[in-house]
Order: C-alpha cells, then structure tokens, then sequence
C-alpha cells in the first residue's frame, strides 16, 4: 500500500470516528454540517432471494432515501418538542471498521466503503437493538473538507429487528 | 364499576372460561376496554385460534406477482405459506412444507417458478400444488406411493380489488361479505384505478401490541395533534387540530375508517380522473375528490392509509397498506407496501414513494412517533398488575354523538373524526370471534 493510500485510510477513518461521535452525542447540527448539498443518502430494502442471486437488496424500495432538503426535514423535527420517538434520545453507539478506500482524488472526491454496527438502548429498556451494515459512501471535498456526496447503506437484516429508524445509519 | 377481583388466573382457566371473562370485563358499549386484554398470554393464545386461525387475513397484491409462474412467500397468521401465479393464470397458496418430511419448500421471499423441489429429499411440486416427482420413486416405494394425496396443503384465497386474502378456514364466511359496506370505501383507496405495489414489503419488529396498531387507525385521529406535532411544525400540515375535520364511519365486522375532509386540493394525479371515474361510482369520485386523508382498519390487523401532505413545498398524497402481524403478547411484525396508481407519471410516483418513506415507512417522521408510543403501552399492560387491580382503558369518546343519516357513503357514520365509535365497534367484533 502506497504512503498515499494510506493517509487516505487514515483520513476517511477519522472522517467516520467524528461522524459516529457527532450523531452518539446528538449533535445534530454538527452531523448535518458534514453533508454535500447534492446528498443522496439511501438504505434500501434488503430481501430473500433464491440461492446466490445479486444483489438481494430492492432497488425500488428503500427505508431511507432522503436528499439534503428532506434530511433537513428529519434534524429539524428531531430539534421541535414533538419528536417523541427519540425524546429522550436512544443511546446509541456506531462501531465504524473494515474501512476501505476505493476511489480516492486528492482534494476532489473520495469513495469508501465501511462496516457499521449500531448499539442502540432506550429509556429503561433492558433489551437493545443491533443494526448491523455496510456503508457504501463518497465524498467531494468542499472548501477544505470533505463532505459526504453519497450513502448506501446495506443492513444485514430483511425484517428490521428495531422499533424505527429514528436514528441515522 | 365492576368490583375489582385479586384472584383472576387466566392461565387457570379453561378456553371458555377465558371467554366468559372477557365478555364480563370488555364492555365496548360502555366504553370500557381492561388493559390487560393487551398484554396477557392467554387472550393471545386465544386470539391466535379463535380470530387469526378463522378470519381473512392480507398476503399481498396482485401487482407483486403479475406473470405466470411468479410466487411470493408471506406469513399467514404465523405459517409459512406460498402463493402462486399458475401457468393457467390462477392464484393458489399452499403452506410452505414439504408433505413427505415437513421441511420448508422455498426460502425466497418472491422469484417466478414452474415447480418448487424441497431440499430435503427432493419432493417435487408444481407451483399449483400437485407432488409431481420423487426421486427413485419406483424403486424405493415399489411405485406405490400415493402421489396424489401428497399435495401441498392448500390455503383458501380470495381477492378483492387486488388485495389478495387468504385464511385457514376452510368454510369460511364469503369475503365479499366479509368486507361488507367496507368495500364501499376500500374501493377509493385501492380500486380507484389499476394499482401497483413497488418494490418489496418493508418490515420491522416492534416491541407492542398487534391491537394497538389496528386500534390507532381505525378510530384515533385524536393523537395526530400531540404524537404527531413536529408535523405541523414543519409546515408538512396546516395545523396540529387538521386532523379532527372529516368524518368517522364504521361497519359490521369490525372495520372502520376516518375520512378527513375537506379538501380544496385534489390528493391524486389529476390527469388520471377519467379513469377514477370509470372504476368508481359517482358519489366515491365525490369522497374521493374532497379527501386528504383516509385511514382505516380492516379487520383484524390490515390497515390502510392515503395520506396527502406537503413536502419540498409541494402536495402530494401517498397510499399504503400494513399489516400488524402478532409474534408474542408484546411483540408484533409491522409489514407495509407502498402502491401508487399505476398510470401517473413518472414524477408523481416518485414523489409519492418519497413522501411515503420520509412519512410512514420505518423511518417516516410520523411512523416512528406512532411506535414508540405503542412500544410503551405494551409494557403498561404486561403481566398480572392490570388484572389484578383492574385497570381499565377510557374509550367513551363521541358517545355523546349520533350517527349522520345523509353522509355519501354506507356504514354508521359520525361527523367528526375525534370519535372512539370505531374502536367501540372493533372490540365488539373482536368479543364476537373470542366467545364464538
């Protein structure tokens, strides 16, 4: 691995750590500053298939499929008095790993794919809820940061085993 | 009141028993639903045989499975079961178990074949049910084996507006008979015109209650105001009280809707009216140009919603169905489809999947308020406090009110959408199917 390669790495690694640090501690504003006007954030639904048939997610339906206006839509609701589902706030925490850099250009944009598994616990609840995925991300670097252009997130389940998706992956 | 009594076991107590308690403390006429009716094991063991096991139950839509030889597999009332498109056309179900040995046939959630070939040792089915090939037959069996009675068990299924029904009744009541006067309303929301599901089913796991799914939408237009502020807040609606204004309608068996009206916006593509009117009578193209919202339950556990709001500054409506599906006292799988009428353009139905995801799909900003209050309910109803103490539940909403006699459409009709009359009517058919 190049000397380059591997400052990207380490780049697009501390990129994801401060990510998942800003949406655990419910920075809201923080996280969606790290988004691209042009965002494309997609989950889509993850299905059965027969055997080895790919890919076994739908491209017609997604849980998330949001662009930066309706993105705004779910940070401000999270910031009225009425977003019950995550008042008071789930504690969650986002272990990111496996991450590789696939496209990289100095200064201009970036492609990465990582693993994600959400710890999430609620209230008094002593059951948690585990999402597990890949993401598929890139980035374009804006005025001396990079901010993320595009997810595609993968889970690992076809019937989700948490309440909602009050929280972001 | 009912005096309170420490010493009730269900767990104790016979089947019949169980059902005459129940008639005792459900007192939907009254108003009053006992909590413990949505936590306790008994009643949802009870529940499984006496409604889940006899009634109609959703598995689909036609649109899922357009072509011959197409299947989707779907859970009916808790049993893996196929249904099929055969070569001649026709829809058939069969539980998803091999007949020789009871291994599950097909794991695939949809796909399109002629014939399923069980893992196990073989067995071959065609898709309409019949064995039709096991290996080494003659010699094995000495070609004695009784193919024909090894077909696949068979499911009963019916359709309506292409919302297909199956049920493990076999003598059950006709469907068309079933949905009643309801057909009337379900006809607006998918009969309008030819509609198509897109993509798969969402589903996800949420710690409540089945009941209190159906329950939310079938009467409870009064929550939107509190568990869905943020909504108005957002400007996605005009106000937080929006929801009040329209009408409450409920039929036999148990299902109900609420209709919100009016509306000085049309909620469906227009270009398409020609054809509403073709599939619907005069006075449903009325209710249906007047609405914004229709949310409604059939009974037991598929609702409906058409839901018409503002998003990026601009209207659009979005039509879905979900089932709540029981697991466990507490725990139910909550399965939705998207569908959108299948000749709007092409940006209609995008923004009409848009608006469904960012509204009422697991992560729509209604939806998820909805299931953290359910998740909550459930807990409070959980174990022998609720008997014991005999803590019941308020649903004397409206009681006050008397049906409308000149409303468009058929059923009980009341003029105001803040009304638990169709929750009063639903655990009355649901007393109904648990004494039977």
């Amino acid at each position: 691995m190049s000397i380059e390669k591997v400052l990207a790495k380490h780049e697009f690694e501390q990129w994801l750590y401060d990510e998942a640090k800003l949406i655990d501690e419910i920075d809201f504003d923080g996280w969606f500053n790290l988004m691209h006007t042009d965002l494309k954030y997609e989950m889509p639904v993850r299905v059965n298939k027969e055997g080895m048939e790919r890919p076994d997610y739908s491209k017609e339906m997604f849980a998330f499929q949001d662009d930066i206006e309706t993105m705004k839509m779910r940070v401000d609701r999270l910031k009225t008095d009425y977003a019950w589902a995550e008042m008071p706030p789930s504690r969650t925490r986002r272990f990111v790993s496996n991450v590789r850099v696939l496209e990289y250009v100095e200064n201009e944009k970036a492609v990465v794919h990582s693993y994600l598994l959400i710890y999430r616990s609620r209230s008094t609840d002593i059951h948690h809820d585990l999402i597990s995925g890949e993401r598929q991300d890139e980035f374009t670097y804006v005025e001396g940061e990079w901010k993320l252009s595009k997810r595609f997130f993968i889970v690992d389940q076809t019937t989700l085993n948490t309440r909602n998706l009050a929280i972001f992956v | 009141m009912i005096e309170t009594k420490t010493n009730v076991h269900l767990d104790e107590m016979s089947r019949e028993e169980v059902a005459n308690y129940l008639s005792e403390t459900v007192r939907p006429e009254d108003g009053v639903i006992p909590a413990y009716i949505m936590g306790d094991e008994n009643v949802n063991k009870l529940e499984h045989e006496k409604i889940f096991m006899k009634t109609w139950l959703l598995l689909g839509h036609e649109s899922e499975l357009p072509n011959k030889g197409d299947f989707i597999t779907r859970d009916l009332a808790g049993y893996s079961v196929i249904v099929s498109r055969g070569q001649d056309g026709s829809l058939r179900a069969f539980y998803n178990m091999c007949t020789h040995r009871g291994m599950k046939l097909c794991r695939a959630d949809k796909g399109n074949k002629g014939q399923f070939t069980c893992p196990y040792h073989g067995f071959t089915y065609k898709n309409s049910g019949e064995l039709i090939g096991v290996p080494l037959q003659k010699d094995i069996y000495g070609g004695q084996l009784d193919m024909e009675k090894m077909s696949l068990h068979n499911v009963t299924l019916d359709t309506y507006k292409g919302l297909i029904f199956g049920t493990w009744n076999e003598n059950p009541e006709p469907l068309l008979e079933f949905l009643g006067d309801f057909k009337w309303y379900l006809d607006i929301v998918v009969g309008r015109t030819e509609m198509e599901v897109i993509g798969p089913p969402q589903k996800f796991i949420v710690h409540s209650q089945w009941k209190i799914g159906s329950d939310n939408f079938v009467s409870d237009s009064y929550h939107t105001m509190v568990t869905h502020g943020s909504i108005a807040k957002l400007g996605m609606v005009p106000n937080a009280a929006y929801s009040k204004k329209g009408y409450q309608v409920h039929v036999k068996n148990g299902h109900g809707c609420n209709i919100g009206m009016p509306n000085p916006d049309f909620a469906f593509p227009e270009e398409l009216i020609p054809e509403y009117k073709e599939n619907l009578s005069s006075d449903q193209f009325e209710l249906m140009s007047n609405v914004k919202n229709m949310i409604g339950t059939v009974f037991p556990n598929l609702s409906f919603l058409v839901s018409h709001t503002k998003v990026k500054g601009k209207l659009i409506s979005n039509t879905t169905l979900r089932l709540w599906k029981p697991i466990a006292p507490d725990k139910m799988e909550v399965m939705t489809w998207f569908l959108v009428d299948k000749n709007a353009s092409e940006d209609w139905k995008y923004r009409s999947r848009e608006s469904y995801i960012l509204t009422f799909s697991p992560s729509g900003i209604f939806e998820q308020d909805d299931t953290e209050v359910f998740t909550d309910i459930t807990q409070a109803a959980a174990g022998t406090l609720p008997i014991v103490k005999n803590f019941n539940y308020n649903y004397t909403m409206g009681m006050h009110r008397e049906p409308v006699k000149d409303f468009i459409g058929p059923g009980v009709v009341y003029p105001d959408k803040f009304t638990e009359a169709g929750s009063r009517n639903f655990y009355s058919y649901w007393l109904d199917m648990m004494k039977a």
